[in-house]
């Protein structure tokens, strides 16, 4: 989740009346902010990715002076209509179709503005922008540039100095040599052209979504911007604008609309007027089990600084642009639970009566690890995705692993496994120092490939067992396999000599319940034993019980 | 009672029988001949005089004893004699002899010099010049002496000084004396003597025969009556046995559950393989949400479902792109059925529970399900690729918000946690959604733990469920690492069978 660095002394400039610093950290969590670290001076929050007006201080803010009751109802954003225009090229249009612009006029920005404004871009890019795929920002300082701006597809033997380098590049090696191209390049890779924003003279802005020109450098010093948000999305584009837009015009920035002319309409953007979205006073109450009247509503969503009115026998809220994750009337519904308070909710417990109960397969699983258990062994639990390695060096290199997970982060697990023995065998090799006689079972399911359809994966119900001490044998597994099928089933199995990869040859048996294999039982190769380090023969079984399962529960 | 006449009425033990007979008619005896006269080892012995000594049927004294042995030259003397017999052999039968001829008799000087001092001052010699030359003469005196006696007495036996027959005692100091003939060593000695209260506490009675076991034959034949089993000294530690145990993931799974039914939850159960449809699409996660990332999330290699012909499709598909009939605005993009059909290994187990949900479209129902979830991580301390994940749903006409935070207080107050609060949150597929805090006792401070929500009607609506769902949920080992109090997610899962042998179940 994105984090946000909130300095008190900045933050407090930006609450409408006084907090201490305890306050605030009391309240945050109330936003749905999570406290994650605090400091001398600051506290690090995270948001949650569909509140990108949490990126700032200054959204946090405005969301404080809400909910703690400084200020109601949907902010006021004062936007002229302004004359730049951008001219978009059809020969863009395959490639990123969509932009949307904002001129800001009059900044007076300190440090902090602007770490807070380049953090944003960042948790924009990465969020709502899907690592810039979707949505890319640049800005730039207005006053080196002359409109009207030029969004066209550029070759990429096509030259100029990047941000971040005097010399000219061309977008081909800006692509290979910069750490920007080298980590978004990708995404216009397969393009022969690649987007590219100019001014009325030719000079770069932005080669979006990769880099912007070294030309419009932002500092400290600068006053007037331009934004460019080009993308894929149209919907995503303007709500990333906005966003952008709401925070400088809350550290003082004058908004202009820009122009943007595509082949066959024009645009102006962005659009910061309120949206309308209905409340129905019974859904509220009906999910939140509350029984408020129209007014409190109206004044809990105020707190979430929406405003809201009566009309007729309905409310209508009036939601902020910047408010990009209302999708629906529940997302209304939450508004009215956070602006009532969370911590003012009072639990209840629903009146219908229902009987409880235990899952059948589940509940027959369970008796045979109290049969395993009564037996005198240990349970094992194991996780599910094991290496290849361990396939291999339980079956002597004859073991296939077939369902195999994409791109897994650790080699240890990368297959799901299709049988319990390697990771028993493994639980004894970690064990070696341990008491013996050591007996260790487990019970759970495993993952077969059906080799017809190979998208069908059979999830098997199994029970493994391992007995390791200088006398384990066939005789004793299969004495402890006979009870367990004979006291948590009612069956008995017969075993027929059949040779295994794992098992010595003479010491393996396959295990037949009414006619079908099962599984098998046996003492495991001494060359096996080796692979894993043991120095102490190891007797096994390991029985798929799903049929017994089964065959259970169709009988009642 | 006293302590002391509470033990007198309860029966001997028998080692306590054994070294009271061996003591009585004895004073004071030294615990080593104590021991050997009772036939038990000293280690029993001094165990033994110590509950004696508690119940006052003994006197137990500890004195510092001089132990005396032969050092290197006495046990020389002890076989060849003292220098200066040597010395006297040397003259053999002369009167006089010249010091050069007795000098070259002895290899060291050292020695030499010695036995004409010890012999010169027993008065066994003298010595006088003759002109240039000295001569040692011999006088009457000399023949048997008390130092060879002693030396004899302790070549044979090592002893106590105070063992010593009071005229040897003057002996040993002479001949401690000089340089490594003898050594002493200061050791101390308990010595252990009956009370009068002894002889009552033995009673009179006639020890049986005693034996180790009692046999079936012995049973069978009657013979057992004659016998006495030896008593064992049941202090001593027994060997360790370790029981056959489920696994404490296990367990607590097990309460878990039975917490769920006893709330009136029935368990449901689902595959861990799903197409991403359950897993993602169902529940209104965007297909290009970073959750659905290969960083994040495993896809099995190369699988998709070959036919996916769901027939909730059409409606997640409009739901996703402009809101269909649920009311909402949607995400806003192009739904791809391919997306769908990638096989992946669960992310959570709401994916079993919508595709109930699908399958039942309940209108009332609370059910819960305990199962394996996975992740795409790097395995470290907190995280690993596949956790438990435990989850509740309630689905009603009126069931609220308010229901849900009661719900899932009874859970947390039936784990034994009392104090818990509610901040909002996010999840993509419910709304409201709130987070669960508690207040864990042992650690005195707040965590967090289940999250919970009603399910987005973009969620329900397709799936054909009318009335709202509320859900909870969880990663299960953050409260088993609580419980056990682990900070190492990768110990639960360790196996490490020490742990598994000596973790009671009582935690």
């Amino acid at each position: 989740m994105p984090v946000v660095t909130l300095y008190f002394n900045h933050l407090k400039t930006l609450l409408e009346k006084n907090l201490t610093e305890e306050q605030i950290k009391e309240a945050l969590p109330y936003l749905g902010l999570d406290l994650e670290e605090a400091g001398e001076g600051f506290v690090r929050v995270e948001y949650n990715p569909n509140r990108p007006d949490y990126s700032t201080d200054v959204g946090i803010a405005r969301g404080l002076n809400g909910l703690l009751g400084f200020n109601s109802g949907t902010p006021k954003y004062s936007i002229i209509m302004g004359g730049t225009r951008v001219i978009v090229d059809q020969s863009v249009i395959p490639l990123r179709p969509q932009i949307v612009c904002l001129k800001v006029r009059g900044l007076h920005f300190d440090d902090e503005s602007i770490r807070q404004l380049i953090s944003m871009q960042e948790d924009l890019h990465a969020g709502i922008g899907r690592k810039r795929r979707r949505v890319s920002i640049g800005i730039h300082n207005f006053d080196v540039v002359d409109p009207p701006f030029h969004y066209v597809a550029a070759p990429p033997s096509f030259r100029f100095p990047p941000l971040g380098y005097t010399e000219p590049m061309t977008m081909a090696e800006i692509l290979e040599k910069t750490e920007q191209g080298k980590t978004y390049g990708h995404i216009v890779k397969e393009f022969s052209n690649y987007p590219l924003i100019t001014d009325a003279n030719g000079k770069v802005l932005s080669f979006p979504p990769i880099i912007n020109g070294e030309r419009t450098r932002v500092s400290a010093a600068t006053k007037n911007l331009f934004i460019d948000v080009t993308g894929t999305d149209l919907r995503a584009v303007g709500d990333a604008l906005t966003i952008v837009a709401s925070f400088l015009h809350d550290t003082g920035g004058k908004l202009e609309t820009v122009s943007v002319d595509y082949p066959h309409a024009s645009l102006a953007t962005p659009n910061m007027s309120p949206f309308e979205m209905p409340v129905n006073v019974e859904t509220v109450n009906r999910l939140l089990g509350l029984d408020l009247s129209s007014d409190e509503i109206i004044q809990c969503l105020g707190k979430c600084r929406i405003t809201a009115m009566k009309r007729g026998n309905s409310i209508v809220a009036s939601v902020p642009r910047y408010r990009t994750d209302m999708l629906h009337q529940v997302d209304i519904v939450e508004e009215v639970a956070i602006g009532y308070g969370i911590q003012n909710f009072t639990a209840t417990t629903p009146s219908s009566y229902s009987a409880g109960g235990y899952d059948k397969g589940l509940k027959i699983m369970s008796r045979v690890e109290d049969v395993l258990v009564g037996l005198g062994l240990v349970e094992a639990v194991n996780l599910t995705l094991i290496s290849e390695e361990a396939i291999a060096k339980t079956s002597g290199g004859k073991g296939k692993a077939s369902l195999k997970v994409d791109d897994p982060k650790s080699m240890e697990h990368e297959v799901l496994r299709d049988n319990l023995l390697p990771s028993l065998l493994m639980v004894l090799a970690r064990n070696v120092h341990e008491e013996y006689p050591q007996r260790v079972f487990e019970v759970t399911k495993v993952f077969q490939q059906d080799p017809q359809h190979p998208y069908v994966i059979t999830e098997e119900p199994q029970v493994a067992a391992v007995m390791a001490h200088s006398e384990a044998n066939f005789t004793e597994a299969k004495s402890l396999l006979s009870a367990l099928l004979k006291q948590a089933f009612n069956t008995k199995c017969s075993t027929s000599s059949k040779p295994h990869p794992s098992l010595c040859p003479g010491r393996s048996a396959s295990v037949k319940i009414s006619n079908t294999t099962l599984g098998f039982v046996g003492e495991i190769r001494p060359e096996v034993l080796r692979e894993f380090q043991l120095r102490t023969p190891v007797a096994a079984f390991q029985v798929n019980i799903g049929k017994l399962i089964e065959d259970e529960l169709g009988r009642k | 009672m006293s302590p002391r006449e509470e033990y007198l009425h309860k029966p001997l033990h028998g080692l306590e029988r054994r070294l009271l007979k061996a003591l009585s008619g004895r004073g004071k005896t030294t615990l080593e001949v104590a021991a050997r006269k009772a036939g038990i080892t000293e280690d029993q012995a001094r165990r033994t005089v110590e509950w004696l000594k508690s119940k006052g049927l003994a006197k137990v004294e500890v004195t510092e004893r001089h132990h005396i042995s032969l050092a290197e030259e006495g046990l020389k003397a002890a076989k060849e004699g003292l220098p200066e017999k040597r010395l006297l052999k040397a003259f053999r039968g002369r009167k006089s002899v010249s010091i050069e001829e007795l000098r070259k008799r002895f290899k060291d000087q050292q020695e030499f010099n010695a036995a004409l001092g010890q012999a010169r001052a027993k008065e066994w010699i003298k010595i006088s010049s003759e002109g240039e030359k000295t001569v040692v003469l011999r006088s009457d005196k000399g023949g048997a002496s008390a130092s060879e006696a002693l030396l004899k007495r302790l070549k044979k036996k090592e002893t106590y000084y105070d063992d010593l027959p009071e005229g040897m005692k003057k002996t040993f100091d002479d001949l401690s004396k000089r340089s490594g003939f003898v050594s002493r060593k200061i050791v101390k000695a308990m010595t252990v003597a009956a009370t009068p209260e002894a002889k009552s506490a033995l009673g009179g009675v006639e020890e049986a025969k005693e034996v180790d076991v009692i046999t079936p034959e012995m049973l069978v034949s009657g013979s057992w009556k004659g016998l006495r089993l030896r008593p064992l000294d049941v202090d001593a530690p027994a060997p360790l046995v370790y029981p056959g145990k489920k696994h404490p993931i296990r367990l607590f799974i097990d309460e878990v559950r039975e917490i769920f039914a006893s709330l009136g939850f029935q368990e449901i159960e689902g595959p861990v393989v799903q197409p991403a449809f359950w897993n993602f699409d169902a529940l209104f996660i965007p297909q290009d949400h970073s959750a659905r990332d290969m960083q994040d999330t495993f896809y099995l290699s190369g699988l998709s479902m070959d036919r996916f012909d769901d027939q909730n499709i059409a409606a997640v598909a409009t739901a996703h792109e402009f809101g269909g009939s649920t009311g909402s605005k949607g995400w806003g993009y192009k739904w791809r059925l391919e997306e769908a059909k990638r096989l992946v290994l669960r992310t959570h187990t709401t994916a079993a529970t919508v595709k109930y949900l699908a399958d039942f479209k309940p209108s009332e129902a609370k059910v819960f399900s305990v199962g394996k979830v996975f992740r795409n991580e790097k395995v470290t301390f907190k995280n690993l690729v596949e956790f438990y994940q435990i989850e509740g749903i309630a689905v009603g006409n009126d069931v609220t918000l308010r229901d849900m935070m009661g719900l899932l207080s009874r859970f947390y107050q039936r784990l034994g946690i009392q104090k818990v609060k509610f901040w909002p949150t996010y999840f993509p597929y419910t709304e409201p959604s709130l987070q669960s805090v508690v207040y864990w006792e042992k650690l005195n401070r707040w965590v967090e733990l289940c999250g919970m929500g009603i399910f987005r009607p973009e969620v329900t609506l397709p799936l054909g469920v009318a009335n709202p769902v509320l859900a909870w949920g969880g990663g299960l080992e953050r409260l088993i690492m609580l419980r056990y109090g682990i900070d190492d997610v990768r110990q639960l899962y360790g196996n490490n069978l020490k742990w598994l042998r000596e973790t009671p179940l009582c935690l």
